[in-house]
Parts: C-alpha cells; structure tokens; sequence
C-alpha cells in the first residue's frame, strides 16, 4: 500500500512539474467549467482552475505527502492499520488538492471541510486521552473557520454564483463583499491559527509525526494563507486586512518567544512553524501575495524535513520528545544530523539556503516599504527570535552532553526514512533559487542603506549568541526560569490565550451557570413563581371560603342591601 | 337524564323548554317576566324529591333565591316604564336589572347560592341548572346592560371562579366555580354580539355534558372517588380530554370559543381584561390538572381493589373524546 501510494504521488508531482514549468513559462491558464444545474438565478457549477500557482502548488504538496508516505512505511511500521493511515494520508491530500485547484467557493468549502476532518481523524490516531483532548481542539477551531465559509457562501448566492474569482473587479465597493471579506479573513485565521485561535496548532503535536510532517507543516496550515493569496485583490485595501496584519505579527512575535521556552521537540517546531505562518500572513497583508507564496512553498520543504527528522530523533530516544535528554546527536547520527542541521539553517535565513531567498526578500520588502515602527521592530525581532530557538534547540540536541541513559542505541541506517528525507533536503537546498528564477520574472528593486542592508545579519548574529549562551547548561546551573515565575509562566503558556479556547469555552460557563442555577432556579424563582404564587392563591381560596360559608339569609339580605343602596342613588 | 322513571318529570321539563323560549322571544319586557318565572316554577319539580331532606332543602334554596330575583326584576320593569321619560335615570336602572338577571343566573357577586344548591342535586339536574337556566336570563342580559357595570361584573366572576374552586374537593362544587368562570367570559361574549355567545355556550354546554354524563355514568361525586378506583384506561383519557378542553388548552374543542373571544377583546383594546381572563384561566387550569395529571404519567399509583370497567352504556365515551381533540380542525373543513 505504502509503495503503490508513493509512486502515485511522486509521478502526480512530476506531472504537475512538467506543466507549471509550461504554463508559466508560456503565461497560460486553463479553467474547466462543468454546469451542474442551473436554479433560477443560481447556477451550480464544478469549475477547476489550473494556473501556474494552482500546479506549483499541487506539486509541491504531492511531492511531500508521497515522501511522508514513504517515510511512514518505516516510521509506523509496527502499527496494526497501517493501512487506515495511509488511506487516511490518501484523503487528506485528495482533500488539499481539491482546494487547490477550485475556483468555486462549494468545492472549496469541500476541500476545506475535508481537511478539518481528516485532520481531526488524524490527530486522535494514537487513541489515548491527550490526542482526543488535541483533536477535539483542533476540530473545534477548524469548524470555525467552515462556518465562516458557509456563510460567505450565503453572502456570495448575492451575485448569482460562487465563483468568486469574476466578481473581484467589479464589486469591491459593496457592503456585501466588505462582510465576504471579514469572514474569509476569519476563515483563514483559524486554519492558520493567527492569535485568537493559536491554541490548537502546539496541541495538534499529539498526533503522528509523519501527520504532523505533512499537515502541520506545510498543507493544512497554509490552505488559510492559499485562501488569501487567492482572494487578495478583493481584500487588498480593506479595513480588515490592516486587523489581520496586526495579529499575524503578533502571532509570529508570541510564537516565537513561546518556542524559547519550550521543551519538547514537537511543540518547538509547531510554535516555530505558528511564527513562520505568521511571517507568511503579514507579508500577504502588506500587499506582497507572490511573496508570502514564495515563502509558503520554501516552508514547506525545510518544515516538513525538519518534522521528519525530528521523527527520527523521537525513535531513537524511546519515544522521548524532551530535548533536555537529547544531546550529543551530531556525533552519532551524522546523516540525520545533517538534514537537522540544514533545515534548521534555512529556517535562519542561513544565505543561499532555500529559506534565504524568501526570508531575506519579505524582511527587505519590509525595510524598503515605509511601513510602520511597530511592524518593522516586531520583523526583525521574530527573525531574531527565530535564530535564538533554532540555535538553542541545536545546541541542546546536537552539541550538550547526551542526558539519557548509558545504554543507548542510535541508529542511523533506517535507509527508508533516510531517502524520503534525502529528497526534501535536495528540494531544501534548492527550492529557493529554483523557485525565484520561476515566480519571479523580474526581481523586486530594492535600494536599502548599508546597516539597515546588514540588519538581518545584526540580528541574526544576536539571536544565535543568546541561543548560545541559554543553552549552557552545567550541573550547577540555576533554573532562570523560578526567579522571574510570572513572566516566564506568561511568555511561556503562549500569552495564555489558550485558556481562551479550553476552559473558557466550559469551565467559566459551567461555573456560572451553577451560581445561577442555585439562586435563581432554586432560589428567588421559587418565592415570586412557583411556589410563592401557589401559597398566595391558597391562602386567598381559603379565605374565600369562609366567604362562602354562610348563612343563606345573610345572601338574600345583601342581596336587598344591594338594591337598596341603588334606590338611595335613584332618589338622589 | 330521561332515564328516571317518572311521567311528570318528562311533561315539567317540556315546560321549562317552553318556558325559555317565552321567555326570549317575547315582545315586551313583561313577557320576559312572565317566562322567568315559569322557568322557575316548572323547575322545582324537576329537583325536589321529597324522600331526601338535602334535595328538599335544595329546592327551597332555589326558590327563596331565584323568586327575590324575578320579584326585582318586574319591579324594575315597571318602574323603567313609569319613569321612562327620565333618560338620565338609565344608568341606575339598567345596573338594577342587570344585578336582578345576575343574581338569576348565578354570577358574581350574586353566586353565593350557586355552590350551595349544586352541592344538593344529582348530576343530571347539575345539567340542567348549568346550561338551560342561564339561557333566558343571558339573553335578557343582552337587551338592555350596562356596560361599566359588567365589565366588573366579568371580573369578579373570573376571580372568584378561579379562587374559590383551589379549595374544593366535591366535583360538583368544582364544576360549579368553573361554570361563574366561564359566565364570565360569557357575559362578555354577550357584550360583543349574541351571536359570538350562542357559539360560546353551545361549545361551553357540549363540554359540559360530555363531563357531567361521564361522572353520571361512574357516579362520581367528590374527588377522592377519582383517585380510588382502577380506572379503564379509556375512562381515564376521556376524562383528561375533557378536562383540558374545559379549560382551554389548544388542540382541544374548548380553546376555540376563548380563542376567539380573546381575538374581540384585543381588537376592541380590553388589554388589562384581556390580562385578567388569562390569568384565572391559567388558575383553572391548574385546578384541573390537579386532579387528573395523574392520568398522564407513564407511573401512576393503581389501587386494584376497585375496579371501573366500561359498561355497556359507556360506549360513547370514545366518540366524545373524538369529537374534542378534533373538533376545531375539522371545524375548518367545514367552515372554510
């Protein structure tokens, strides 16, 4: 199963690259259209779009689920349903791929739906209770977002089909587009998990590393950010896009401190993968939507590497994710060691690696730009965050001491892991330059002075030495982290917004329902309803009753009273 | 009720047929007079039997109350005529009619005989001094009312109607109440148009059979009598349906006539009535329910030491409930 499923996606990918180098190199788009039905002033219709980015795309989205599913052969090889995961896998991309390449927002909200679930029934794979805790998370979050496109498919039935890419030009004005764009940026907020719905994507590590690989490195994450390049010239100068680029720095900056706190391995490269996302989406919101592209698919190549050989790592150490039992590794396991190392470089930015080529652009888009003082310090101090993280977690896995037991086994020579990720580190060297010379077909003009040229370097150089000099750890070292408890536990719990999304959602509501619940239900309903009305008319009937009790010459005299006080009215 | 075996019983209620009829479609107010008390005078045979102390005393209750009444009313005719060129005297003397047809009736503030004689008759003749005796006087009532005057006449029927019936435990008492409850929305209905109480008390008189035959035939007459015996299961229901058509609960045939008597109360802008007819009903319901909730639960306490089958002449039972679940569904098949 695994081989069959790797050659078909490794030969979809080589199709795909065949025609994105000759559709962009001949300008062409091609655009199916197929009428389902067509209702009144509605028409339903299953379009496919195929243009350069929708191939590039597809792609580089195959060539990574076919390597992850190859890797998987070896990485989850003792598991009983091996054969339900890769479906699964299978689906995911089917899913990934029909978002890519619609035009048409039902096929999206296919596409979109699918990855929620499949993603959701990946995360609870290993069926234990932390996994269901983190897939109920990451289901919920995502469900959000598909509300939000099932609204925007209501607001869209307003122009009379759902293919949104003919109405860019001529509706931009309208009220209803303004409510379309708030939803769409709402929508990708959430499968990208920008701040307010951020709590999911660490949790999400609960679920298989080759999952975690392909979802949450480079397919599931970054359909939010695919969503906005595709709508961007309808939200280009919206009020909405100014909020998103807002919280996406705020996301990258979080991300990144949180990463430096961190010790478990999986959780380091989800929050490094959250800042990234958020690099990716401030750049797309400072109106670059070719370049926050760029750094999408570079992304995808060294994350998805970087998840792998983390992987590797986690088998090798028993199945422990801390890296303060890590140590040493550059030593023993050179090859892994080596994609590691790689990776983690590109991830700085390291020149003429692939992250280079995207990093470098987007920060020197930003200093040629005049763009506000907040943007440019939060930039250049999530890159300098970036470095700081990647170079203490190679420091605590590569260079320290080996912390776990003196028995140990190290294997290198798993050779079925170690190709698929020889393959991604090839497209990890050279996916940057292959990619500039394509996508771009002029490059940017950039004229930036000399030190504020150097500032990613300044920066860099800061963050690798305070990476350095964190991570050195001797037997008679003091934890930092107990004499500044508050604001390391604040830095730490990602600003303690997923509290937001845990027990805000339950244990608030819960808790207040009961005060309620108790004095109101049980408490001052039941004197002014309830009971309370109850002994009021009982004790009305009662004394009505000895009303009713009497004498009957008592009723015929009051009868006679009556009258005669009417008479003593008529004669007056 | 023609089950009883006395001839002259079947001839006194011929007049009291008769009697009403005099009395509604008489020309002058001196013939409404003379058919009130042919009313009255057929309708004490009907009800004395003079083997039972309770019944004897009854009908003399009825007669020293209902004859005040009558004597009222033609003193009041006469001096409306004697005096009939004194308009600004209208007022006082359509209040006094009004409180003489009233008190023959048997509505607030003028009940306090009602419960009483009900307590001493048998079910059949509950019947008939439930329905038939508030024909003629209702009718008279629609000649020549006050309006300020009934409209707190309407209250006070509605409140005493809901209160006094909380406390009781004889089903007769309780039927009693319910009826000065629903005088008053009768003598509203009456206000509007004769027509809307015609349709009014033609359901109100349906229901009430439908009741008072039900207890005729289980010879039921205080409360504890409900709770005692292991009912038929279709006695049961029957008499749950009923009790939730008399007071007024939707799909039944008793929400029409209030449904629609609330429908002239809003569009006439009677808000703070329309306040008050709510609110008793609600009380009335809740009396009712009180006694036959037991029927609706899935657990219920059975004693089975009494057993009340279905009998031979029971067996209309099931088309009365019929008839009151569906009857205001049907009724727009065939009044639409």
């Amino acid at each position: 199963m695994c081989f069959n499923s790797f050659f078909f996606l490794f030969f979809f990918m080589l199709i795909n690259f065949f025609f994105f180098v000759y559709f962009i190199m001949n300008g062409l788009s091609v655009f199916f259209e197929w009428e389902i039905i067509s209702f009144n002033s509605m028409s339903i219709v299953m379009s496919i779009l195929l243009d350069w980015m929708s191939l590039l795309f597809m792609m580089f989205v195959s060539l990574i689920s076919s390597v992850v599913i190859f890797y998987s052969k070896s990485y989850m090889n003792s598991e009983l349903n091996l054969n339900r995961f890769i479906i699964l896998v299978l689906m995911f991309v089917f899913s990934m791929v029909l978002l890519i390449i619609s035009p048409n927002l039902i096929s999206i909200l296919l596409g979109w739906d699918g990855l929620g679930l499949i993603s959701y029934c990946l995360v609870i794979y290993y069926q234990n209770l932390k996994s269901y805790n983190a897939g109920m998370l990451t289901a919920l979050s995502n469900r959000i977002g598909d509300v939000m496109i099932l609204m925007v498919i209501c607001w869209v039935m307003n122009y009379g089909s759902w293919n949104y890419i003919f109405y860019f030009d001529f509706m931009k004005n309208d009220y209803v587009m303004f409510i379309i764009s708030f939803m769409i940026i709402i929508a990708a907020m959430t499968k990208s998990a920008q701040i307010p719905f951020s709590s999911w994507l660490p949790a999400a590590m609960a679920a298989p590393t080759p999952v975690s690989a392909l979802v949450h490195s480079s397919t599931l994450v970054t359909a939010g950010v695919y969503l906005l390049i595709r709508f961007n010239y309808l939200l280009i100068d919206m009020f909405f896009f100014k909020v998103l680029l807002f919280l996406s720095i705020l996301t990258m900056f979080m991300s990144g401190i949180s990463a430096n706190y961190e010790f478990d391995l999986k959780k380091i490269i989800a929050l490094s993968t959250l800042s990234q996302l958020g690099l990716m989406m401030s750049i797309l919101s400072l109106g670059f939507p070719d370049i926050a592209f760029f750094h999408l698919l570079t992304h995808a190549m060294f994350k998805a590497l970087l998840f792998m050989c983390a992987g590797v790592i986690i088998h090798m150490m028993n199945d422990i994710q801390d890296i303060r039992y890590m140590g040493g590794l550059s030593l023993y396991i050179p090859l892994t060691s080596l994609c590691l190392n790689i990776s983690n470089l590109s991830l700085c930015g390291i020149p003429f690696l692939s992250g280079f080529y995207s990093k470098d652009l987007i920060l020197e888009m930003v200093s040629f730009n005049s763009f506000n003082l907040m943007v440019f310090i939060l930039f250049y101090l999530s890159t300098g965050l970036t470095v700081f993280y990647t170079f203490r977690l190679i420091m605590y896995v590569m260079i320290n001491d080996f912390n776990l037991m003196m028995i140990y086994n190290l294997y290198d020579e798993d050779y079925i892991m170690l190709n698929s990720m020889f393959v991604l580190l090839f497209m990890s060297l050279l996916s940057g330059s292959f990619l500039s010379w394509f996508i771009f077909s002029y490059p940017y003009m950039i004229y930036l002075p000399f030190n504020l040229k150097l500032m990613v370097i300044y920066v860099s150089i800061l963050g690798s030495i305070l990476g350095f000099m964190v991570s050195n750890m001797g037997i008679y070292s003091l934890n930092k982290l107990l004499l500044s408890y508050n604001l390391s536990s604040f830095l730490c719990l990602m600003w303690f917004m997923p509290n937001l999304s845990t027990y805000g959602l339950s244990y608030i509501y819960l808790n207040f329902s009961q005060i309620l619940f108790k004095n109101i239900d049980m408490g001052w309903s039941e004197i002014y309803s309830g009971k309370g009305i109850f002994n009021i008319l009982k004790n009305y009937s009662v004394f009505y009753n000895i009303y009713q009790m009497n004498n009957f010459k008592i009723y015929l005299f009051s009868f006679i009273l009556w009258f005669m006080i009417l008479f003593i009215f008529f004669f007056i | 009720m023609l089950t009883n075996n006395n001839s002259n019983k079947m001839f006194f209620l011929f007049i009291l047929f008769f009697s009403t009829l005099i009395s509604i479609s008489s020309n002058s107010w001196f013939g409404c007079w003379i058919g009130l008390e042919i009313n009255l005078l057929s309708f004490i045979p009907l009800i004395s039997n003079s083997k039972n102390l309770l019944s004897v005393e009854t009908s003399l209750k009825y007669f020293l109350t209902q004859s005040l009444a009558s004597i009222n009313f033609l003193f009041m005719i006469l001096i409306k005529f004697s005096l009939l060129k004194n308009f600004d005297m209208n007022n006082i003397i359509s209040i006094m009619m009004n409180s003489s047809l009233l008190m023959k009736m048997g509505s607030a503030p003028f009940h306090f005989w009602f419960p009483n004689i009900v307590e001493g008759l048998s079910w059949m003749n509950n019947f008939m001094l439930m329905t038939w005796q508030k024909i003629s006087p209702m009718i008279l009532l629609s000649y020549y009312f006050n309006k300020n005057f009934l409209i707190f006449m309407i209250i006070m029927n509605l409140i005493i109607g809901s209160l006094g019936g909380l406390n009781q435990t004889s089903l007769r008492k309780l039927l009693a109440f319910s009826s000065i409850n629903n005088l008053g929305w009768m003598i509203f209905s009456i206000m509007i148009s004769e027509n809307l109480w015609l349709f009014y008390f033609l359901i109100y008189s349906m229901m009430i059979f439908m009741m008072i035959s039900l207890f005729f035939l289980m010879n039921m007459y205080f409360m504890n009598q409900l709770f005692i015996n292991n009912m038929n299961f279709f006695i049961k229901l029957n008499l749950l349906i009923n009790f939730l058509s008399l007071g007024g609960l939707p799909p039944f045939m008793g929400f029409m006539p209030k449904w629609i008597i609330i429908n002239f109360l809003l569009i006439n802008k009677f808000y703070f009535l329309t306040f008050i007819f709510m609110m008793t009903s609600l009380i009335i319901i809740y009396y009712y329910i009180r006694i036959i909730y037991s029927s609706f639960m899935f657990n219920y306490f059975k004693m089975k030491w009494v057993n009340l089958l279905m009998k031979n002449n029971m067996s209309l039972i099931n088309l009365s409930s019929f008839i009151s679940i569906s009857s205001m569904i049907l009724s727009t098949f065939i009044f639409m």
